[in-house]
């Protein structure tokens, strides 16, 4: 018995010895992705730009902008995604490590062309992270927005993902951009960004990649409209709205924190379906330039008055624009009907974008002053 | 290691057990009747023994005592005012020639000594002797009589310097085995409250006392703690660790098997508890038996102070002692094996401070750990005023001058300081070895297999653990094997008050 053991030991370390360290890789071997950008090469090619991190430069005792750029991008050009990284690997002395990666970026040119192709390494592949941000960027490239340092972060692939924030969505990552391209019943809305002068981008609104079509491009919408879009989806947390609350012309804004969105899908009486939006929120009014005094009722209830009318109008301008002009189904009603009439949406989904923009819409949007601030009339009244 | 726990007692390879309690003599000799041979033998016994005296007495001209004495070890003052001048002034009383034995009469009439003894052996009177008693043998007679004068040298009863408390008690044990078993006497006042004492080693003959208390203990431990000191057949017994190495379950585990403290309510405690305490003559340090996992992770304030402190306390306790075993192993598998699980701010600026070192994370791990090791160690021995200083400065500079040279890099400093105090946070620094100790093998394991390393010497750990049953008692219990009423007390330390619930105090019961 003892034999066996000792028998055991000095197996157990000759094993490890001549086949050990196998996976252990060091930090300094490995090239940090931030960010993924595809754009579109002569030949039906795509070039893939990478932003990778340089560690050395990221200094964390100094500020970061006294240094310079703590990043490089690399770019290759290949038949598809793993091709083109094969021919960027032979300019890195690093392995790439794709877990990190926090964006995924389609230039506008990759987007014209259609991105569907090229979906699947970024599920597929054990090393890819799935929990990217996407985004597509307007009139121009994605190399150029990973070569902006932005202001305060040290790569432009974490700075896309904070705007998303900070501007009051939820963050649209590759898993959910995959769902809503798998669904029959909606087209997906990605971020879209542009780049501004030298050295700065903007989020500018969002981008409609038709799934029908091999996720082409179909238009943008500007960055209300997009809000609005969101709202209606689900993915925006907060929002501001503005608009004239009084005769003379006097605003008001009230910054919208809890915002609900209900669709509703009902049958006319030809048996065809028709949508009903209910879009509601509450919140806080930031600004009054009016006559009015928020903290009165009756004053408190003209301006939620006029703060629904004038979203009511804004969305509805929003579904005609998209139902008429680019006639894809951003909102997802081909989803509820598809939940809700399953047996109908079988005949109806064969032509739904033809379906769509015949599609009869109300909406009714409800806003809800819940605080008027931290005073009650307007500043300029006491001038 | 012996992973199975097996313990030393089992029942085919034991000693066969000795009736007596004390240690093995050569067959004894009976002293004889004639004082000058007496005194030849013992001379004999004791040559080149220069402290031993030898005092012939003639008592008013007709009886001849001898005297024997280890200097040094006895109160003179007691033995010249309370033996020495009635024998020489006084002399015996009247009515001399009807006495029979002039030892039993000295030890009735005259002298004043507390503890008296006799006895015909000569080396149970060499034996006590040795250990401060004063022998008085008569000519014509064949019996010694053994006064206990004994006064030496001791230290006084001191703070303890390695269990120190917030709250509790300051005195700690010393090395004389009296100055012990009364500390523990006046704790627990109770005629319940045993010391079965027993002597050890063949050379040093220790005396040990097994101290329990009648009713409370758990029958089966003390049994075999008897059987077991009973069986130590050594040389020399210097302190309470020879008692425990040889009693103990398995030498091969990193875990101790039993406590040992300094302090005499944390003995007390224990007794309590139906535990039971080896006291060693010439060392403060007491054994408890049997000790679980748990018991290492308290300390002996655990139970003075207020208990929402405390249970918070044994959380944090619980916490740095995971901490202590596995971050080291958990920082290298998750950098070299697994970057992608680091949010990735905190992996970029990890391989950004670690670009400039040039050995790989387990070489550089296992040199800080050597250092950091050798400084602890060094700061033991040291004399006390610069002993922490040198450690802790030590450490310190030599980790940022490295760094700042670019040998070691900036989070591995970090990481194993880390790790290294949290094991002090552990009361208890010998239930810090084993975690410390741990921490290698850990580090190896992770080294060649990442995080699967990482569970591989867990799971050895807790099938060790789990194993391991000191003196019949699981080392994982209350939590493996499960006992529900009583697991909760591992996590929590309830109020005193719920106790009283639990156990009321009834009319009649006896103390």
């Amino acid at each position: 018995m003892k034999r066996i053991i000792k028998l055991g030991i000095v197996l157990f370390f000759v094993i490890t010895c001549t086949t050990g360290c196998w996976n252990l890789t060091e930090p300094d071997e490995l090239a940090f992705i931030t960010a993924a950008g595809m754009d579109a090469a002569p030949d039906g090619r795509i070039e893939i730009s990478s932003q990778i991190a340089v560690p050395s430069a990221i200094d964390v005792q100094q500020n970061q902008s006294s240094i310079g750029k703590s990043f490089l991008v690399v770019s290759a050009m290949g038949k598809n995604v793993m091709d083109a990284g094969r021919t960027m690997q032979g300019k890195l002395s690093r392995s790439l490590f794709y877990e990190h990666r926090q964006a995924i970026i389609f230039g506008q040119s990759m987007a014209q062309r259609g991105v569907g192709d090229m979906l699947d390494m970024f599920v597929r592949n054990p090393k890819s992270e799935i929990r990217s941000t996407v985004a597509v960027v307007k009139d121009g490239t994605a190399k150029d927005l990973l070569n902006i340092k932005p202001k305060f972060d040290p790569f432009s692939g974490l700075a896309i993902l904070r705007v998303q924030s900070s501007v009051g969505s939820t963050p649209y990552f590759y898993r959910h951009f995959l769902s809503d391209a798998l669904n029959e019943g909606m087209t997906p809305l990605v971020p879209a960004f542009h780049i501004v002068g030298k050295n700065e981008f903007a989020c500018v609104g969002a981008a409609m990649l038709d799934n029908t079509a091999d996720l082409k491009l179909k238009g943008f919408l500007n960055a209300e409209q997009s809000f609005l879009a969101y709202w209606m989806i689900g993915r925006q947390s907060t929002i501001s709205v503005t608009s004239v609350v009084d005769r003379d012309g006097g605003l008001a804004t009230i910054r919208l924190g809890s915002l609900k969105s209900r669709i509703r899908v009902i049958l006319t009486d030809s048996g065809k379906p028709a949508i009903e939006v209910r879009l509601s929120g509450g919140g806080s009014v930031i600004e009054n330039n009016s006559n009015l005094d928020p903290s009165k009722g009756p004053d408190r209830r003209i301006i939620e008055q006029k703060l629904s009318d004038s979203t009511r109008q804004k969305v509805e301008q929003l579904i005609d624009q998209v139902q008429h002009q680019y006639k894809t189904d951003v909102f997802g009603f081909g989803d509820h009907i598809h939940r809700r009439y399953p047996q109908r949406w079988k005949t109806l989904k064969r032509d739904w974008d033809q379906s769509f923009s015949k599609l009869p819409v109300s909406v009714q949007v409800t806003l809800h002053v819940k605080d008027p601030g931290q005073s009650n009339s307007a500043m300029k009244r006491f001038i | 290691m012996n992973r199975r726990g097996k313990s030393n007692a089992s029942n085919d390879n034991r000693p066969p057990v000795q009736e007596t309690d004390a240690f093995d003599l050569e067959p004894s000799q009976p002293i004889s009747f004639d004082l000058d041979e007496n005194e030849r033998t013992f001379q004999d016994l004791f040559r080149h023994c220069s402290d031993i005296v030898f005092r012939d007495l003639e008592v008013q001209g007709r009886t001849k005592l001898l005297i024997m004495f280890t200097d040094g070890m006895v109160n003179s003052d007691i033995l010249q005012s309370a033996v020495l001048k009635p024998l020489l002034y006084e002399g015996l009383p009247q009515g001399l020639g009807m006495i029979d034995s002039i030892a039993e009469m000295c030890g009735r009439e005259l002298m004043s000594i507390l503890q008296v003894k006799k006895s015909s052996d000569v080396f149970e009177i060499a034996d006590l002797i040795l250990r401060g008693h004063t022998a008085f043998l008569a000519d014509g007679e064949n019996e010694a009589l053994l006064a206990d004068v004994s006064s030496f040298e001791t230290r006084s009863i001191e703070e303890s310097t390695n269990e120190a408390t917030l709250r509790g008690a300051r005195e700690s044990f010393t090395e004389l085995l009296r100055t012990n078993t009364t500390l523990l006497r006046r704790i627990i006042v109770t005629p319940k409250l045993k010391l079965e004492a027993y002597r050890v080693g063949k050379l040093t003959n220790t005396e040990v006392v097994v101290a329990y208390i009648e009713g409370s203990v758990a029958e089966p431990v003390l049994k075999e703690v008897r059987d077991r000191v009973r069986r130590i057949r050594l040389e020399g017994v210097l302190e309470s660790g020879y008692i425990e190495e040889a009693i103990e379950d398995t030498n091969y585990s990193p875990f101790p098997q039993m406590m040992s403290s300094e302090r005499p309510d944390a003995v007390a405690a224990g007794l309590l508890e139906g535990k039971v305490a080896i006291l060693t003559n010439g060392t403060p340090n007491a054994l408890i038996v049997p000790m679980t996992f748990w018991d290492g992770l308290q300390a002996p304030d655990d139970y003075f102070e207020r208990f929402m402190y405390v249970t918070l306390n044994r959380w944090i306790r619980y916490a740095f002692a995971i901490f202590s075993v596995l971050f080291p192993s958990i920082y290298i598998a998750l950098t070299s094996f697994h970057p992608e699980m680091v949010p990735p701010k905190l992996m970029l600026s990890i391989s950004a401070l670690r670009e400039k070192s040039p050995f790989p994370t387990v070489i550089e791990v296992f040199i800080m750990e050597f250092m950091f090791e050798g400084l602890r160690e060094a700061g033991i021995r040291l004399p006390k005023q610069i002993g922490p200083l040198v450690s802790i400065v030590g450490a310190l500079v030599i980790g940022q001058a490295a760094v700042q040279a670019g040998i070691i890099s900036a989070p591995i400093v970090i990481v194993v300081s880390a790790a290294g105090i949290s094991s002090f946070v552990i009361p208890r620094y010998r239930f810090g070895i084993p975690l410390r100790m741990l921490r290698f093998p850990l580090l190896i394991l992770t080294g060649m297999f990442g995080l699967f390393g990482i569970a591989l010497g867990l799971i050895t750990i807790l099938v060790h653990l789990i194993h391991l049953k000191p003196f019949g008692t699981a080392y994982l219990s209350p939590v493996t094997p499960i006992m529900f009423g009583r697991i909760k007390k591992v996590f929590v330390r309830f109020p005193h008050k719920r106790a009283m619930k639990a156990n009321p105090i009834r009319e009649g019961d006896s103390p």
